[in-house]
């Protein structure tokens, strides 16, 4: 009994070792596909949450009694905030380790850094009546009695210590004297004003009820400006009739437009022709409630859209659009902010959006009531964002930091109207743009006619926006797939059908290891065939294209007629094995026909080329990498995996079920017909599902012979963009973390769950087709 | 070697299926099969050697012999199954109606619609056990749901399988037992009605009461067809059968009514076989 126990040790060790280790392989690898899944869901999920807004510092002002916050701002950075008072000085404040209720003043050595803006001697009174923001960092501040100052609040980074400090730095781009605006040097009531290197462009409304537009044209340039160095410029004057009282002035930073809203009528002026002002259009939006009235207007960043709050709480969207009769501004969409008070009651008062604020970069904007509620939304996703009180009562200024990653608010205390306050919160709104909606759904982007599905991640121009539809390239993962199905099914699974139920053994033995290896090829070297050799010659003989999918089958036929109807000896030279190889010569010479025929054919029916008759006579567009480039080169990939699993499966079809067939008296074709196929049906549609999946997953060829464009067409003559395509082509171009590289991830999810799906549904088809037919 | 002459005076039309056949004098009436020298090669292997023998009509005949003596393959010579074996060669003549089965001409289809065959494993089709059954009339063209329904009935009837699956004739017939799917496949063999029904080992892979149940089927089958059947087992032979050929190494050594065969058998090899000497 003891040697038995001994000599079972060693066996019993290596059969315990080899399950665990065999376990171990399999856990870990549910282990790394969990972990795969779960790390594109991590990278992915950032995308979808919407935005937080939280408190940060809270800094008490100490200002002169009556003395009134007129504008606020913040650097990059977060760390040194500011304001504007009317009694015409910026102070400055440290944010960054701010202590609750201490004054935080911004000291350079001992003093605290607090300068009057309005040192020149232009500026007799000292009162400011109002500041003017622009996109850039440049403000203007008005005086009561009508002067001018464009001031810049600049921050740079030192290094002392190698510790990083900001300081800020005012810098006034035409000097610290007053500004001449209005020809009359009369106050202006609404003023804005947009400038770049060679231009400046103010436009005002005067007490005296003037719309005046005022230009600078730099005689070298205003960039290169600094303090101590006078740039010299020209100023026009012009007046633009105008009979309405002007309520709001917006100048675009392209100067090409003026908005001028006079209740609740905006008249859109062309600002770029130096000299004049033409009146472009107006918009009148239409209320639902005829008491309702426009209250405030903005304009989004990128300069092509303005935004209209209204006193019933909704914002309206309105951006120019190609029309039937030319470019004509068009309400867009709306964003409501009071969803659940929408009555009219005395209530919906409060509702009336007093200011909106818009980011620097992005489409998102802030609404704000007299209450001080704030609302977030991003205007092409549509996305309704967050919804709040930040600060009780309206801020005296407001404004968001460069990143759009904070806040600065400037608040009077309600109870207490000395005790002035500023504060900052913090945002985190990543991704406003990325919505499920405007993923899969048409959006209506700025400049387009008409909503639509787009992909189009990246452009030449600063102010252009992601474009970020599922859509077009999910699109183009199944109409690549399907054309490649449409070439490889019918082929594969006929050579299948050949191979393993009409072949020679011996044949057979060679065949299908070389079909096999053809699985093996670098789908590159096939992307780059079809790119490179055969979209060109499609292009060139593309009658020959169409001829052969006649001339390859019906000589096929034909051979197959004569050889059946050859009389025997003849037959009989001929090896059976080698009998099928006569079709080669047979094939090459209905191709090289087929190719001979091309020019002819163009001559005879399409006026001599086929391609331009197609587009020219028949309107169809055609890309030379196009659907029928990768159906045939991205087929050729897919064949080796169809043909492979369907031919043993319909090889393993027991051969007492086709004796059994044939018994009765079936012919070989019955037989295949009504039991063969039948019997291996679930291994030929997993074989085509297993097809699927790898023609959805596949990248080289697509990459290669499609041209990557992401449309939304079915045209066999058109160009398509696959999911995997797009995350090859994209992926080292997106900047890791942004909005653009987490959309990325979310292709390749939802890439990995069409494979999932179809290579599912496969096995459950197969798994339920083989217990019906178990007991064989 | 027993030599039958085809054409040798006939014992008379009123001989009863019970009376001993003088089976080298058969009359071309009582003949269904008429196997003369039949050779079949197997590449350069001979597997049959110079088979000559008349299966008479309406009875039962059993091939028996050990493993490899060529019973199976003298058997699928009936209709035409080695053709589907590569390499395999044949020489000699089938006549069936006089009519040399091996002949250019001949549709081997319409053969085997004359001559059913029922395999050693059950081997029903995927499909429901009506379809099973129909699935000659089916390729012959026939889609007339009535003839269809009577055919169902009267070979289900004549197999003793239609009292069992009467009501789940539209159920896969895979769900049926190995006995049940025996008699099934011997349901659609006889559902073309054919004149020949070959059955190579129809009880092998069966157990003994399904064995019995076949047994009993074959004896009344063979009231309408001609049944040729191969056994590896003796008993059954002397059983079910009426005439019983002996076969060794590719030769036919004897063949004589069953009763005479396991009795009083003339060859030594043959007596070494019934009793067990080897096999």
């Amino acid at each position: 009994m003891a040697t038995l126990i001994s000599s079972n040790r060693s066996r019993g060790v290596k059969n315990s070792l080899a399950k665990w280790l065999i376990t171990l392989g399999g856990i870990s690898v549910l282990f790394t596909l969990v972990l795969i899944f779960l790390y594109l869901l991590y990278v992915v999920k950032p995308i979808f949450e919407s935005a937080e807004i939280e408190s940060k510092t809270n800094i008490s002002l100490h200002l002169a009694a009556g003395e009134k916050v007129l504008s606020t701002g913040v650097d990059e950075l977060q760390e040194v905030g500011y304001q504007i008072n009317d009694a015409g000085s910026i102070d400055f404040y440290h944010l960054k380790d701010s202590v609750k209720g201490a004054s935080n003043a911004f000291k350079i050595g001992d003093s605290a850094l607090s300068t009057s803006l309005l040192e020149s001697d232009d500026f007799e009174d000292k009162q400011v009546a109002q500041v003017v923001n622009s996109f850039s960092a440049n403000k203007l501040v008005h005086t009561v009695t009508g002067k001018t100052l464009l001031v810049q609040p600049n921050f740079y980074a030192t290094y002392d210590n190698d510790v990083r400090e900001i300081i800020p730095l005012l810098s006034y781009p035409l000097g610290q004297n007053a500004l001449i605006i209005d020809e009359q040097e009369t106050p202006l009531t609404e003023l804005s004003f947009a400038m770049n290197d060679e231009l400046i462009i103010f436009v005002g409304f005067t007490e005296d009820k003037r719309l005046i537009k005022t230009t600078y044209v730099a005689d070298d340039d205003f960039g290169s400006s600094n303090d101590g160095y006078d740039v010299e410029y020209e100023t026009i004057f012009q007046e633009i009739d105008f009979n309405h009282q002007v309520d709001e002035i917006k100048v675009t930073p392209d100067l090409n437009l003026a908005f001028v809203r006079s209740g609740s009528t905006v008249y859109v002026y062309e600002l770029n022709e130096e000299d004049d002002a033409n009146l472009k259009a107006t918009i009148v939006p239409t209320f639902t409630n005829s008491t309702t009235q426009l209250t405030s207007m903005a304009l989004l960043s990128g300069s092509s859209s303005v935004l209209l709050g209204d006193s019933n709480g909704s914002v309206s969207q309105w951006f120019e659009v190609a029309t039937d009769n030319g470019r004509k501004f068009k309400q867009i969409r709306t964003f409501e902010t009071s969803e659940f008070n929408n009555s009219s009651n005395a209530a919906s008062n409060t509702n009336a959006i007093s200011a909106i604020y818009t980011e620097q970069y992005r489409k998102s904007f802030y609404t704000m009531t007299e209450t001080g509620l704030v609302n977030v939304f991003y205007t092409t996703s549509d996305a309704h964002l967050w919804q709040g009180q930040l600060v009780s009562g309206e801020p005296e200024a407001f404004a968001i930091a460069p990143r759009a990653n904070g806040l600065i608010s400037v608040v009077k205390d309600p109870a207490n109207s000395n005790k002035i306050s500023l504060q900052t919160f913090s945002v985190h709104n990543e991704h406003p743009e990325v919505t499920w909606q405007a993923l899969w759904q048409e959006v209506w982007y700025e400049g387009y006619p008409e909503p639509d599905y787009v992909w189009q991640s990246t452009s030449g121009s600063d102010d252009f926006e992601g474009k970020f539809s599922l859509v077009p390239i999910s699109f183009g993962t199944i109409k690549a797939a399907l054309y490649a199905m449409l070439f490889a099914v019918p082929i594969a699974l006929t050579a299948a059908i050949y191979t393993a139920y009409f072949m020679t053994p011996g044949m057979r033995k060679k065949v299908k290891p070389t079909i096999e290896m053809m699985e093996a090829l670098p789908t590159v070297i096939l992307g780059f065939l079809a790119g490179l050799w055969l979209a060109p010659i499609m292009e060139e003989y593309l009658p020959a294209i169409f001829l052969l999918f006649f001339f390859l089958p019906l000589a096929t036929l034909l051979t197959a007629f004569i050889w059946h109807n050859l009389p025997n000896e003849w037959k009989d030279k001929i090896p059976e094995t080698l009998a099928p190889v006569l079709l080669i010569p047979v094939l090459m010479l209905a191709t090289y026909l087929a190719f001979s025929l091309s020019g002819v054919l163009e001559v005879a029916f399409f006026q001599g080329d086929m391609r331009q008759y197609l587009t020219n006579d028949l309107g169809i567009d055609f890309d030379q990498r196009n659907a029928l480039v990768v159906g045939i080169a991205m087929g050729f990939a897919v064949i080796p995996t169809i043909f492979s699993m369907a031919e043993d499966a319909i090889f393993s079809v027991p051969g007492h079920l086709t004796s059994g067939s044939l018994a009765l008296g079936a012919t070989q074709w019955q037989t295949l017909a009504k039991v063969v196929l039948l019997t291996a049906s679930p291994g030929i549609f997993s074989a085509v599902m297993m097809g699927l999946g790898r023609a959805v997953g596949e990248t080289m060829i697509v990459l290669m012979a499609t041209g990557n464009t992401p449309i939304l067409d079915w045209s066999i003559f058109q160009g398509m963009r696959t999911l995997a395509a797009n995350i090859a082509v994209e992926m080292p171009e997106s900047e890791v973390g942004s909005s653009h590289y987490r959309i990325l991830f979310l292709a390749a999810f939802v890439l990995f769950i069409f494979t999932f799906v179809f290579n599912t549904i496969a096995e459950f088809v197969r798994q339920r087709l083989r217990e019906k037919y178990s007991s064989m | 070697m027993i030599s039958i002459n085809p054409k040798a005076l006939a014992t008379g039309s009123n001989t009863t299926f019970e009376s001993k056949l003088d089976l080298h004098n058969l009359s071309p009436e009582q003949v269904a099969l008429d196997i003369n020298k039949l050779n079949l090669f197997y590449g350069k292997k001979q597997a049959l050697n110079d088979i000559t023998m008349s299966i008479p009509k309406g009875q039962v005949t059993a091939f028996i012999g050990p493993s490899g003596c060529g019973k199976s393959t003298l058997l699928r010579c009936i209709n035409r199954m080695n053709d589907l074996v590569d390499d395999c060669h044949i020489s000699g003549e089938i006549n069936l109606h006089g009519n040399n089965i091996y002949n250019k001409h001949v549709d081997v289809a319409e053969l085997r619609r004359k001559v059913g065959m029922v395999f050693q494993r059950p081997n029903p089709f995927p499909k429901t056990i009506y379809e099973n059954v129909v699935y000659g009339l089916r390729i012959m063209g026939e889609n007339n749901r009535r003839n269809l329904d009577e055919a169902v009935e009267k070979s289900l009837r004549s197999a003793a399988l239609w009292n069992e699956v009467k009501d789940r004739l539209h159920e896969s017939a895979l769900g049926l037992s190995g006995g049940q799917q025996q008699r099934l496949v011997i349901a659609r063999a006889i559902a073309i009605q054919p004149e020949v029904l070959l059955l190579d080992e129809p009880t092998s892979a069966l157990d003994p009461i399904s064995t019995l149940t076949i047994e009993e089927l074959i004896n009344d089958l063979k009231e309408q067809f001609t049944v040729v059947i191969v056994t590896h087992n003796m008993q059954q032979a002397a059983r079910v059968s009426d005439q019983t050929a002996f076969m060794y190494m590719g030769d036919l050594i004897e063949y004589s009514d069953t009763n005479t065969l396991f009795t009083t058998p003339e060859k030594k090899k043959t007596e070494d076989y019934i009793t067990g000497r080897y096999g």
